[in-house]
């Protein structure tokens, strides 16, 4: 009965509330421990007696503890520590024979670490690149004692200008040294095979030459030297090699490698290529303009999300079908495979907390967890077909199982209006008194204009009379007379009874100083005391600003203030240049006292 | 350490070397893990040197999922273990800063990461981005030129390259880079950009055309499909207009732009409460936007809600005092509110503030205020100043022969009979004018006014020129407004093209409004006049208000 209720209720609408959900919450652990990505995910069958383990590749909580971890339903079953951070973590089927279990791959540094029944069974470390020939043969030759370290030096840094293949660590570090460790530094190392070692970014698998759900399949390792490595299931051997124009961070494969595939990755210059069976290069390009955060085949869409909170469709041939919009960054991504219903549909992890489950542009569903999932992965685990794993940010370990009966509808039809179209307008009221003002402005517009009219001509005529009186009597702060542009303006400080009174004074013309400048002080005796009331201005120099101290002593105890007018002279005028009135302050430091 | 190792010969290591101690200092922060001696390393004998790259995969997947404390702690770790070497993470920690607002730090970086491996185009890109966004062009320009050197088919160098050029005026070396990165790869940027070219160069037809084919290759760009909109919207070409603004509406109901575009082509049809409906998304998503205000209260003013109305329009020009289109709806309001003194004061404050440019629209639109100052003004019984205002509008205005008919008739009935006498004919010449176009139709009440004038000033040929009006009468209306439309469209750039529409909605939605309200003004506005006005004095000021529509 529940079920039937929460498939109809679900109908039409993608939101999954408590009563409704789609999920039964099967384990929550906040305090778990585990700190992954979704490519460190897996689950498998691992001692092939049908109950499906977790494996998880676990970076530690600050990248420090590596561990191989095995959960067997909410528990952890083994635990053992790795020797470097795991890049990926896959499980597939290494041979023919029964029983069947399928062997654990872990990707780390340079090596792959195969797993029978949770046993180190093979390590597999990437061949050395070949070192730069013309730097093999520089080092042989110190070795030869033929060189000395100042000319194997320059030698190394002309390598390093030109060359396609770059320097080993050995001579990188030697560019670093300084003359006196050099010789030291060759001496305990000259006899060293130079050395250039790269290290595995991703790995996915690949079946071999059957389409079955339980067939061989191959690794397929990706390079931080942009290659991609198709390696054999039996012996470890490398089967396939092909380059790439940039470091491949997600893989996405399908098809058997025998017969024909197709190989999307994801790469640090946020392009995606896709190759083919036959191609050493990439055979498509898809170029996202933004770095890719997930890659997930659905079908024959490969769906790639941005950082830019978008979701994209290509199909394989790298044309665009579709976007989404996120509401929020993704973190992780993983694929959804519903077996009972055939359906695909992806995950995607977002930074608000939310899980979108899509298929193509449709949402099916949103999982809201407590804490940000950063690794997600969808499959078998225990005896329980459909389960969701997740685990967060702070650790936490989340186990969801899909409900039999659900069903994942997609939202039909239009989305209709957005809901901000419902809400009403907020338009200002009006009152009472406009109204009245209005009527009123009706009735005696004229008027209004009318005396509106003669205040304005009054005003302007007041303001045209003072500013002619200001001109008249110097009493502006700027000066604009062609052989003086001067500003002026005035600051006093302090709380009294002494003041400072700061003249800031600016000669605003272009280019040329102003020489012979007074300034005068004009003020009431009784009340004020100023150590110089009269004296001479430096030479201004355009566009300074001259800051010309006085201290003012406040000499009335009854708390009154007056104005100190301040008059810039020239030197054989009479009429100021500049003036300014400076109202005093009541000096505050006398009615304390 | 590093500071002595300075002295080295060669010039491109000095400087890597002192980038590299300030990746420690960034790093490192002070605790000189990357300064311990070099020579207690040395001296270990079993020393094996680690992986540079390490760790890069890590970094990457942190700074993907912008997780950039964690990155920056990695990054930490593995410059401390490789002395600064890893190329990559001293790349990433660049690029985090850059996205923190250090340009000028990861621009240094950037500069380490390039030395490190002068062969690697990408290195160079993110130099002349950092330089870019410093405002550095002609600087950036290099760095790029010299990465196109290394990588010559990337459509972002390409594309980069070009918008320097456009931030540089160099329009047409832009529009060669931009061409190039579309013929590499395209992407909607470019498309963006290359349109943008076209824009500033006034070029509305190619910028359509670069836009339609944008929308070709990416149809669901809600911002493509916005512009495309407004651009036909800008040369009237009003059903593609409507077409495309609605498809980035099914695409993003709450497209800002969009809503407010379509919004004001509703409001130039008339359908007042659709465009209420639309733009109440808009007030939710943008409650402060000026033009959506405006729009709302011309809203307000078709469905004759005078008070909500000036409302809005009050509320806009609080948001946007010196946004002259809305002082001049509130005049235009309060004008129909027979608020004259308001008016007045709105419609000059808009002539004050508006540009005076040369343009046909700018002359049209200056010409209108003025007008509209000269009609307040005559109801304000202000009669000199009603003059100035008139002879300044027949001044600015080439087209309109109603203004020389109100000034004739306000010369007239202020006893110059002279004056109104050059007005009347300043008026035929007009009709004359515009009786070739055929689309073009006279209000009745002005052809009446102006016969009435004609024989009050005793002018025989009258006859002449209201006979082919008449015959033009019956053609349809809407065409007038169509021109007075495509008069208005050539202002500006897309965003003020929302404003203007609004504005251009007001324009044409005067007559519903003033046509109705307007009849009661009659009174005896004018004292003075004579005999023969008194019969056309009630028909004035509809026919005043009516004209500016057109």
């Amino acid at each position: 009965m529940a079920a039937a209720s929460s498939s109809d209720s679900d109908s039409g609408r993608a939101e999954s509330s408590e009563a409704s959900s789609k999920w039964l919450d099967a384990h929550y652990d906040p305090m778990a421990n585990i700190h992954t990505f979704s490519s460190c995910l897996a689950l498998a069958d691992l001692h092939g007696d049908g109950e499906y383990k977790l494996v998880v590749g676990d970076l530690g909580p600050s990248g420090q503890h590596p561990r191989l971890k095995v959960l067997k339903g909410p528990t952890v079953l083994t635990e053992s520590p790795l020797p470097a951070l795991p890049a990926a973590a896959a499980t597939f089927l290494m041979e023919q024979h029964e029983p069947r279990t399928p062997a654990l791959a872990l990707a780390s540094g340079p090596c792959v670490y195969v797993y029978k029944n949770l046993k180190p069974y093979f390590k597999f470390t990437l061949p050395q690149l070949p070192p730069n020939p013309l730097e093999q043969d520089l080092w042989n030759q110190v070795k030869e004692d033929r060189i000395d370290p100042l000319t194997l030096k320059e030698m190394l840094e002309g390598i390093r200008e030109k060359a396609e293949v770059p320097l080993s660590v050995q001579s990188l570090r030697f560019l670093q040294l300084e003359l006196s460790e050099m010789e030291a530094f060759v001496s305990q190392h000259k006899s060293k095979s130079i050395k250039r070692q790269t290290v595995i970014t991703t790995m996915t698998t690949l079946k071999k030459n059957l389409a079955d759900e339980d067939a061989v399949s191959c690794l397929v390792l990706g390079t931080e030297n942009k290659e991609l490595l198709v390696l054999d299931p039996e012996a470890f051997t490398i089967l396939a090699k092909m380059s790439l124009p940039s470091v491949p961070v997600f893989l996405e494969v399908s098809g058997q490698f025998d017969v024909e595939f197709r190989l999307a990755a994801a790469c640090r210059n946020g392009n995606i290529y896709i190759l083919r069976r036959d191609s050493k290069r990439p055979k498509y390009c898809i170029e996202l303009s933004a770095q890719p955060v997930g890659l997930v085949r659905v079908h024959k869409v490969l769906v790639v999300g941005s950082n830019q909170d978008t979701l994209h469709g290509f199909t394989h041939k790298g044309k665009k079908l579709w976007t989404v919009q996120m509401p929020a960054a993704i973190l992780t991504m993983n694929l959804l495979e519903q077996h009972s219903r055939s359906l695909q549909a992806v995950m995607a992890g977002l930074a608000n907390g939310e899980v979108h489950i899509y298929h193509d542009k449709a949402l099916l569903n949103v999982i809201r967890t407590p804490d940000v999932v950063t690794s997600l992965c969808f499959g078998r685990y225990g005896r329980e077909d459909n389960t969701l794993i997740m685990t967060t940010r702070g650790g936490g370990l989340i186990i969801k199982i899909l409900k039999r009966t659900a069903v994942f509808v997609e939202a039909r039809g239009e989305a209709g209006p957005p809901p901000a179209q419902a809400m009403k307008l907020n338009v200002p009221r009006k009152t009472r008194l406009y109204v009245d003002q209005t009527l009123r402005e009706r009735d005696a517009g004229t008027a209004m204009h009318r005396t509106f009219q003669t205040d304005l001509y009054l005003l302007r005529l007041r303001a045209a009379r003072a500013y002619v009186q200001a001109l008249e009597s110097s009493l502006n702060p700027v000066s604009v007379t062609a052989r003086e542009p001067l500003k002026l303006h005035a600051v006093v400080q302090g709380l009294g009874p002494t003041f400072k009174l700061t003249l800031h004074l600016q000669n605003t013309s272009t280019a040329r100083p102003i020489l012979g400048l007074l300034v005068c002080f004009l003020y009431n005796e009784v009340l004020y005391a100023l150590p110089r009331a009269f004296f001479k201005v430096p030479l201004l120099v355009p566009g300074l600003n001259y800051p010309l101290e006085t201290f003012v002593e406040s000499l009335s105890d009854k708390g009154i203030s007056d104005i100190i007018k301040v008059l810039v002279l020239r030197e054989g005028q009479s009429a100021p240049l500049l003036s300014a009135h400076i109202n005093m302050p009541v000096s505050e430091g006398l009615e304390a006292a | 350490m590093y500071d002595i190792l300075v002295i080295s010969s060669m010039k491109n290591l000095m400087c890597y070397c002192s980038r590299i101690v300030v990746t420690c200092e960034h790093n490192a922060k002070g605790e000189n893990l990357i300064m311990t001696p070099l020579s207690v390393k040395i001296c270990s004998p079993a020393q094996e040197f680690p992986i540079l790259e390490k760790q890069n995969w890590l970094i990457h997947l942190h700074y993907i999922r912008k997780d950039y404390e964690a990155c920056k702690a990695v990054i930490k770790e593995q410059l401390q273990e490789t002395q600064g070497l890893c190329e990559y993470a001293i790349y990433v920690q660049a690029l985090i800063f850059r996205l923190e607002g250090n340009i000028q730090e990861s621009l240094e970086l950037f500069q380490t990461c390039a030395v490190l491996s002068p062969q690697c185009a990408d290195n160079l890109k993110q130099v002349a981005r950092s330089l870019f966004l410093l405002g550095k062009h002609k600087a950036a320009i290099e760095v790029y030129n010299e990465a196109a050197k290394l990588n010559q088919k990337d459509w972002e160098i390409c594309h980069n390259l070009g918008v320097c050029y456009i931030y540089l005026k160099q329009f047409d070396k832009a529009h060669d880079q931009l061409h190039n990165a579309l013929h590499l790869n395209r992407h909607d940027l470019t498309y963006i950009m290359l349109g943008k070219i076209h824009l500033l160069q006034g070029d509305l037809d190619k910028a359509i055309e670069i836009y339609k084919k944008a929308v070709e290759f990416s149809p669901e760009n809600t911002e493509l499909l916005t512009t495309l909109g407004l651009l036909y919207l800008q040369l009237g070409i009003y059903q593609k207009a409507f077409e495309h603004l609605g498809n980035a509406l099914t695409y993003d109901p709450t497209n800002y732009k969009a809503i407010l575009a379509a919004g004001s082509m509703m409001q130039t049809h008339g359908d007042f409460d659709v465009a209420l409906t639309k733009y109440r998304v808009v007030a939710c998503a943008v409650p402060e936007s000026p033009p959506l205000w405006n729009n709302i209260g011309m809203c307000f003013f078709g469905k004759k809600k005078y008070v909500a109305a000036i409302s809005c329009l009050k509320r806009a020009n609080y948001l946007a005092p010196f946004d002259w289109k809305i002082l001049y709806n509130l005049g235009l309001v309060h004008l129909t509110m027979q608020q004259y003194a308001s008016a007045f004061h709105f419609v000059s404050a808009a002539i004050n503030l508006q540009p005076k440019m040369g343009e046909l629209f700018m002359l049209l639109a200056a010409a209108v205020p003025s007008f509209f100052v000269a009609v307040a003004l005559t109801n304000l019984e202000d009669p000199e100043n009603a003059r100035r205002a008139y002879a300044e509008a027949a001044r600015l205005d080439r087209c309109n022969p109603l203004v020389n008919l109100n000034y004739a008739v306000l010369l007239y009935n202020q006893g110059e009979r002279k004056g109104a006498l050059a007005q009347f004919q300043e008026m035929e010449k007009k009709v004359r004018l515009l009786k070739d176009s055929p689309s073009l139709e006279f209000d009745a009440e002005m052809v009446e006014m102006a016969q009435k004038l004609g024989a009050a000033l005793q002018v025989g040929e009258a006859l002449v020129w209201t006979k082919p009006v008449k015959d033009t009468k019956s053609k349809h209306r809407s065409a007038s407004a169509s021109k007075a439309a495509s008069l208005q469209q050539p202002l500006g750039s897309n965003q003020a093209l929302g404003q203007a529409m609004s504005s251009a909605a007001a324009y044409r939605k005067l007559p519903s409004g003033a046509g109705g309200t307007a009849q009661p003004i009659k009174p005896p506005s004018l004292p003075l006049e004579p005999e023969p006005a008194t019969g056309a004095q009630p028909t004035e000021a509809p026919a005043q208000i009516r004209e500016t529509q057109e």
